[in-house]
């Protein structure tokens, strides 16, 4: 129910993420708050860049590769193939070689660095990096809920973001100083205009792409990012540095979802001793995360009985998420 | 530079004293912007150093404009340099 | 002898030149091949190899060449006598000067825009290299001195100059923010400020500014410092560019006077084999090396002009085309002084106000057929002088910040910055002017000059000899600039020598003190020295080459 009304008390948000440990939880929340909202009328995108596929594999559909997906009226979902979209760029730069110079074919040591750039694993982390701006800039949602790949990446980009585009503003003051000359040589020849430097064009949009993202990262009007738990000493130690970790580059915590607990009802009946203690050991847990992170728990949701796969079991996750019976 | 005009009296002239008023700090100006523009091709290019500074995804995207200059570029690079070099 | 009939003789020489001996040469021996690519269309950099148009290079050649060293060398070689002037002035253009500089162009386009330093390295020998390196060196440091000198002398002589020598200063860094901060119109601001320049040569007549030579070397160089560090547009650029209309109208203005007035000479033919700066031969040879041959030229146009040709044919009437019209330009120098009213004002305006105080009043008798008045023409004409001079000043102070750099910067972190490469040749050239002796500072120049012109030469012959083509008419001249000028290196650095053993109190130049003169000459002597067995040894790498022209001392280098 918190988690419910933190959406009607902020209705500014519209980027969500839930992010955590790899395995807790992300994806089905993410589709189980994809599917609330949708419900709910709005129009939602969740979208992932993982080459493993889990989106599709937790709508039980193809998705991988095919754009937007419709899965229920309002519900779209949308899994990047980032290798076909590295190729395609590649492609389109090439072409654009191809028309700018009136090639036939590109020079072969031009041709050697794209296809080197293309292989890189930076390369594959940019496009990504890319894609998403591109998401969020076209707009169209009332939602957007970006099943981030695990944690150490997010941080990445966050931490990189600034080091780019200090790197960006010296490049573009390099140029600007390069213009000085043009217009020197400009004027004593009597050119009229100089070219439009359109290298320092294109600088200044990769500077405003590497900022719309960090400005949406860190914006708390717009910005949601859950974080994803269990009872477990592990899960909560990295938790806490995580929290720090994100606080630090501004990341606005939301809220923590606490995923596995196993219900507490189970207690009274005839279990076996192994399962009482992790119930009574999830209860300790509980408490130190309740102090930790107290009023941001936003809810409990607890061990499903079945994996959560197909529509069916996400509107029984959302009903455990959003619905009344969670605190 | 030349080639269209048809030497009409007047434009030789203006050639002339041109050449005579500015041409040398013309050049002067294009060898700096281009020592600047060197650099340039370093910082974005780095990935042919090994040295990713741009995300490559970013970089790729600026090929296409510095494509002319790559060629020219290794050779200035390879060629040999010398102190007249710097004066004219 | 007539100034107009001079100048008349002068032209015919020029037209004959050109049109027959370099037409020959360019049609027979070089064979320029209007078909052939040049590596200006070939390599297309947009930066060092820019096809041109004849006419722009025509303009840059001639400025790149020509700046003080065609005035102030006849000026001097006055003191023989118009004659011998003359005759080096027509014959060293007509049978070297031209040679030089074409054929130094041609190389260029033939030899992929490299270089003379690369190709000295390939086709004589690896340390030629670095000689020409040396002899530019000495050639840059010792302009700062010459230059240096010659601009505080007549500062020092003429109150009525530094005025508007200071209005240009602060006139050319506003046309640089009017031109380039403000976006006006570049012929709006040419006009304005040319006017406002004259204007202000007016204004030094009435307000004329007293201070000693000291001062005034020291404001030149740091005229010259801030050119070598203020970025260009700022200061150096817009600087150079209004003060070369000033120039122009001034030399426009004085040819026609020559054209009204025409007046005779008053100097004689030839006074004497021996005078103080030395004999006729040698030191005639380097007395006057712009104007009639120069090594600086051959740089010109291997590493400038040549990367710049559209075309083969083009270099003719741009390189030997510049080189007459420089001829010309030093005969005018010429003229000017020799037209005294009488060859003693000549002889006393050398003596009080050095060669800038006879050619500002040379030119300014010119100009007075004009109707220009006297006071005015003169402080114009002394101001066009020193604009020269001071504009070559801070260019190679620029450059002489950017060669420090280069070849001691690796070594010595202290000379990367700018600011040090900068200061160091100025220290030094601050040394020479204030210790030595300037005519002899003046025949070093010349010698490191004329010893790149033996460099060039050699170089050529060479050349032509791999082609299988004749080469005597550059081979003669080469043998002719070594001879003379290691000649006049050796009278020189004897005569500083002894006058640094046996200086007598009367010797002393004004404003020293004779230890100061006796480090001055010491040095200088140094020098000349340093230079002698440098060309010694540049001779004898060259010979080598000549006579086993398949062994060469430097592997080959491609580009």
């Amino acid at each position: 129910m918190k988690l419910a009304r933190f959406f009607i008390e902020n209705p500014g948000v519209r980027y969500i993420m839930y992010g955590g440990k790899g395995g807790l939880g992300k994806t089905t929340f993410s589709a189980a708050t994809a599917f609330y909202l949708a419900r709910r009328g709005h129009k939602v995108l969740i979208f992932s860049v993982d080459p493993q596929a889990s989106l599709s594999d937790i709508f039980a559909r193809k998705i991988f590769g095919q754009g937007e997906v419709e899965i229920i009226p309002n519900l779209y979902a949308l899994e990047v193939d980032a290798d076909r979209r590295i190729k395609a760029y590649g492609d389109e730069i090439r072409k654009r070689i191809l028309d700018m110079y009136g090639f036939e074919k590109v020079p072969e040591e031009i041709d050697d660095y794209i296809k080197a750039a293309s292989a890189e694993p930076a390369m594959e982390e940019s496009a990504i990096f890319d894609e998403v701006v591109e998401i969020i800039t076209k707009g169209g949602y009332d939602y957007y809920i970006y099943d981030l790949v695990p944690l150490g990446h997010a941080l990445y980009y966050l931490s990189m973001s600034s080091v780019y585009d200090a790197w960006i503003n010296k490049i573009a003051a390099l140029r600007q100083e390069m213009q000085k000359y043009d217009r020197v040589i400009a004027t004593v020849q009597r050119k009229k205009e100089t070219s439009e430097d359109k290298i320092l064009a294109e600088l200044l949009y990769i500077k405003e792409r590497i900022n719309t993202s960090s400005r949406i990262l860190t914006d708390p009007e717009m910005t949601a990012f859950f974080f994803v738990l269990t009872p477990e000493e592990m899960t909560i130690l990295d938790t806490a540095k995580a929290c720090s970790l994100f606080s630090k580059f501004n990341v606005p915590i939301r809220g923590f979802i606490v995923n596995r607990v196993i219900p507490r009802n189970l207690i009274r009946e005839n279990i076996p001793q192994y399962l009482k203690h992790r119930i009574e050991m999830q209860e300790s847990l509980l408490t130190e995360i309740n102090q930790q992170f107290g009023e941001k728990v936003l809810g409990y949701v607890p061990e499903l009985d079945r994996d959560v796969r197909g529509l069916d079991m996400i509107e029984r996750m959302a009903e455990e998420m959003f619905g009344d019976n969670n605190g | 530079m030349s080639k269209e005009k048809k030497g009409s009296l007047k434009d030789i002239a203006k050639e002339f004293i041109y050449g005579m008023a500015a041409h040398d700090m013309t050049r002067y100006a294009l060898k700096t912007r281009s020592s600047m523009e060197h650099l340039f091709i370093l910082i974005t290019m780095g990935d042919l150093l090994g040295v990713p500074i741009l995300p490559p995804y970013y970089s790729l995207r600026l090929l296409p404009y510095i494509v002319p200059q790559i060629s020219t570029w290794k050779r200035r690079m390879l060629r040999e340099k010398d102190l007249t070099d710097a004066l004219f | 002898m007539n100034s107009l009939v001079a100048l008349i003789i002068g032209i015919g020489v020029a037209a004959l030149g050109y049109f027959l001996y370099a037409g020959y040469i360019e049609r027979r021996i070089i064979k320029a091949d209007s078909k052939r690519a040049t590596p200006a269309t070939l390599y297309m950099d947009g930066v060092d190899f820019i096809p041109t148009s004849k006419y722009v290079l025509f303009g840059y050649q001639f400025k790149s060449i020509a700046a003080l060293g065609p005035v102030l060398g006849p000026i001097i070689a006055l003191q023989w006598g118009w004659l011998p002037a003359l005759l080096w002035i027509f014959f060293g253009t007509f049978f070297l000067g031209w040679v030089q500089d074409y054929a130094s162009a041609i190389m260029g386009l033939r030899k992929e825009g490299q270089s003379f330093g690369a190709l000295s390295y390939q086709l004589i020998s690896p340390r030629a290299r670095l000689i020409l390196l040396c002899f530019l060196y000495f050639y840059l440091l010792l302009i700062v001195a010459a230059f240096g000198n010659v601009v505080a002398t007549m500062m020092a002589s003429a109150p009525a100059i530094p005025a508007a020598i200071i209005a240009l200063m602060v006139l050319g860094i506003l046309s640089g923010l009017m031109i380039y901060k403000g976006n006006m119109d570049l012929i709006i601001v040419t006009i304005l400020m040319v006017v406002l320049s004259i204007f202000s040569v007016w204004l030094g007549t009435r307000f004329p500014i007293t201070q000693g030579f000291l001062t005034w070397v020291i404001y030149a160089l740091f005229f010259s410092y801030l050119g070598a560090v203020l970025p260009i547009w700022s200061y150096t650029q817009p600087i150079n560019y209004i003060s070369f209309y000033l120039v122009f109208i001034g030399i426009v203005g004085a040819s026609l006077g020559i054209l009204i007035g025409h007046p005779d000479f008053s100097a004689p033919a030839y006074t004497t084999f021996n005078i103080s700066i030395g004999p006729l031969w040698p030191v005639l040879f380097v007395t006057i090396a712009c104007g009639a041959i120069s090594g600086w030229h051959s740089l010109v146009s291997s590493s400038g002009t040549a990367r710049q040709l559209e075309n083969e044919i083009d270099a003719r009437p741009v390189a030997a085309g510049a080189m007459f019209l420089e001829m010309i330009l030093a005969l005018l120098a010429l003229i000017f002084a020799a037209s005294f009213p009488a060859f003693g004002d000549y002889l006393n305006k050398l003596k009080t106000a050095g060669p800038a105080g006879v050619f500002a009043e040379g030119m300014s008798n010119f100009l007075g057929y004009l109707r220009v008045p006297r006071t005015f023409g003169t402080a114009f004409a002394g101001a066009i002088f020193v604009i020269l001079a001071i504009t070559v000043m801070q260019l190679v102070v620029r450059f002489m910040r950017v060669a420090t750099a280069e070849l001691a910067g690796d070594r010595i972190p202290l000379f990367r910055n700018m600011h040090t490469g900068a200061i160091i040749s100025l220290l030094l050239a601050f040394l020479l002017i204030h210790s030595g002796t300037w005519q002899y500072i003046w025949v070093l120049f010349g010698a490191s000059n004329q010893l790149m012109a033996a460099l060039a030469f050699l170089l050529i012959s060479l050349w032509l000899l791999s082609e299988k083509k004749p080469f005597i008419f550059t081979f003669i001249p080469m043998v002719f600039m070594f001879v003379t000028t290691i000649s006049a290196l050796f009278l020189t650095s004897r005569s500083l020598l002894e006058k640094f053993y046996t200086l007598t109190e009367a010797q002393v130049p004004k404003g020293q003190t004779p230890g100061m003169a006796r480090t001055g000459n010491l040095i200088s002597a140094l020098i000349g020295m340093f230079l002698i067995v440098a060309a010694l040894l540049l001779l004898g790498d060259g010979l080598k080459v000549f006579f086993k022209p398949d062994k060469q001392n430097g592997e080959v280098k491609n580009v």
